[in-house]
């Protein structure tokens, strides 16, 4: 009996949630103070797709779940061994390493959201924290810098794990973009 | 003194006096000077504040002035400074109406307005 | 952890930080740049003060107030007692009262949900319509951190009210707080 040729890996909401993330950060980033109200709009949709993203990681299919990639530091390194020494280790889901990169751009997304919120609560006077209006210090010019710096940090992320979707896609011989786009990815060979 | 001398003399008083007292009687006569004298007269305002035309025009119309309350800059009076100025009749009305009850707490009367125009046209 | 990989991806992110914070920080500054010399691409007609008779009748004495800066109800209240008009007669006649009064009720700040009209109008509570745009809470918070003497005590602004000395391209409803020159003092310095 052969093996199907493809594997279901990531399950449509876990692609679709991927996406529609890539636009909203981009109109996020590239909007500001001028269109504030598109900027906010990303933003609040961003801060929608996180949330469930984070749901999904708990109650989702196998791959999509936090389990499933969320490895120790140990295992990280391991992997990242494996990468060099020109004998990867191969995951179906996130390798240990995505699943970092998972963890902490869910995180860095998640502050930038809180924090944009913050300043747009207390310095605009709008939207669900502007009860904090009465502290000054959120409309503060350097709780702006940190908004924007949680912003620009997490732009260097999503630098990062292109390039390393990119080194991945290579050193394993497999098309990690397109297992995103389609959800399958060719059956692993038996070791 | 004869009656004829007595009657020269009350003549030469008449027109003495007249020639004399004449210029300064104000009835239907428009003066640039007497413009000038109330461009910086004193009064109160609604509120009883003391005002003039200084107040936000300054000394001197040919310069731009400053509204003395919201402090946006208002452009020379003069004429010959800022061309068009009191070319509109209404506009002119208008601005007379505002600007004499705020300053001296009632309107202008004609013979005023036309000394102040005389006065700001000829500088 | 051995140290030394602690000290590699303390090192590896550092890096990366750093990267985006100097990559984020200088395209702020070039969008400063462009910000100040270009026209913005997108005008909300209710921070401009469009109608000829609205800023020849309203815009002698001070600037002709971008109608969005208030609400409605403010504006209703202001055209009521124009002959009471902070201590000066603003009477008009009544033809171009009518006029003046539609034109800022068509553009006050609650007329749409959107742009930062609505921000002004949204933040107002159940209080009486102010009649200064200076008291809206929304004003108050975006110059708070101003020492009022820059404003007050500068013979080149003299008033809050006078949103232009500041503000260079008010009049277009442009009020960036990256535009900002205060007269006397440059370009306000976040």
């Amino acid at each position: 009996m052969s093996l199907p040729p493809t594997v279901r890996v990531w399950d449509p909401a876990v692609r679709l949630f991927h996406w529609t993330l890539v636009p909203a950060f981009v109109i996020a980033y590239l909007s500001g103070e001028e269109v504030l109200d598109l900027h906010v709009l990303a933003g609040y949709l961003i801060g929608g797709l996180v949330g469930f993203r984070i749901l999904w990681g708990l109650i989702g299919t196998r791959h999509a779940r936090f389990s499933d990639f969320v490895r120790s530091p140990r295992t990280v390194r391991e992997y990242l061994r494996s990468l060099l020494s020109g004998r990867p280790q191969h995951y179906l889901g996130h390798n240990p390493a995505g699943g970092a990169m998972v963890v902490v751009l869910l995180g860095m997304l998640a502050l930038t959201t809180l924090s944009g919120m913050t300043l747009y609560g207390a310095k605009e006077l709008a939207g669900p924290m502007a009860f904090l209006a009465a502290y000054p210090v959120f409309a503060s010019d350097w709780f702006e810098g940190l908004h924007e710096l949680c912003a620009n940090f997490t732009l260097a992320l999503i630098a990062a794990h292109i390039a390393a979707v990119l080194i991945s896609s290579l050193l394993h011989g497999e098309n990690l973009v397109r297992a995103m786009i389609t959800g399958t990815k060719r059956s692993p060979q038996h070791e | 003194m004869s009656k004829p001398d007595l009657g020269l003399v009350s003549l030469a008083f008449a027109v003495a006096g007249t020639l004399i007292v004449a210029p300064t009687l104000s009835v239907g006569e428009i003066s640039a000077s007497r413009g000038a004298a109330d461009w910086v007269r004193q009064e109160s305002g609604p509120d009883g504040a003391p005002r003039s035309c200084v107040t936000c025009h300054g000394e001197d119309p040919r310069q731009p002035g400053r509204h003395a309350i919201t402090g946006k800059p208002i452009a020379p009076l003069a004429p010959s400074v800022q061309p068009g100025r009191f070319s509109d009749p209404e506009k002119v009305e208008k601005w007379f109406k505002r600007n004499c009850t705020w300053s001296w707490g009632r309107e202008c009367t004609a013979q005023e307005k036309g000394d102040f125009l005389t006065y700001l046209r000829n500088l | 952890m051995a140290r030394i990989h602690r000290v590699t991806a303390l090192a590896a992110v550092s890096v990366l930080g750093i990267a985006g914070w100097v990559i984020g920080g200088d395209r702020h500054e070039r969008e400063d740049e462009g910000r100040r010399e270009r026209q913005r691409i997108f005008v909300d007609s209710r921070m401009t003060a469009q109608d000829p008779t609205y800023r020849a009748e309203c815009g002698g004495c001070h600037l002709a107030y971008p109608p969005g800066l208030l609400p409605a109800a403010s504006w209703e209240r202001i055209m009521m007692g124009l002959g009471e008009h902070f201590g000066d007669d603003a009477s008009l006649q009544t033809a171009t009262a009518e006029r003046v009064g539609r034109f800022l009720q068509a553009n006050a700040a609650d007329g749409n949900g959107w742009g930062r009209s609505a921000r002004i109008a949204r933040s107002l509570g159940g209080e009486l319509p102010p009649l200064r745009i200076t008291d809206t809470r929304y004003f108050r918070r975006h110059h708070e951190q101003i020492p009022p003497k820059r404003v007050l005590s500068n013979p080149e602004v003299v008033s809050y009210g006078r949103c232009d000395a500041c503000h260079p391209a008010a009049a277009r409803g442009d009020f960036d707080e990256h535009a900002v020159r205060i007269p006397g003092a440059g370009p306000w310095d976040d």
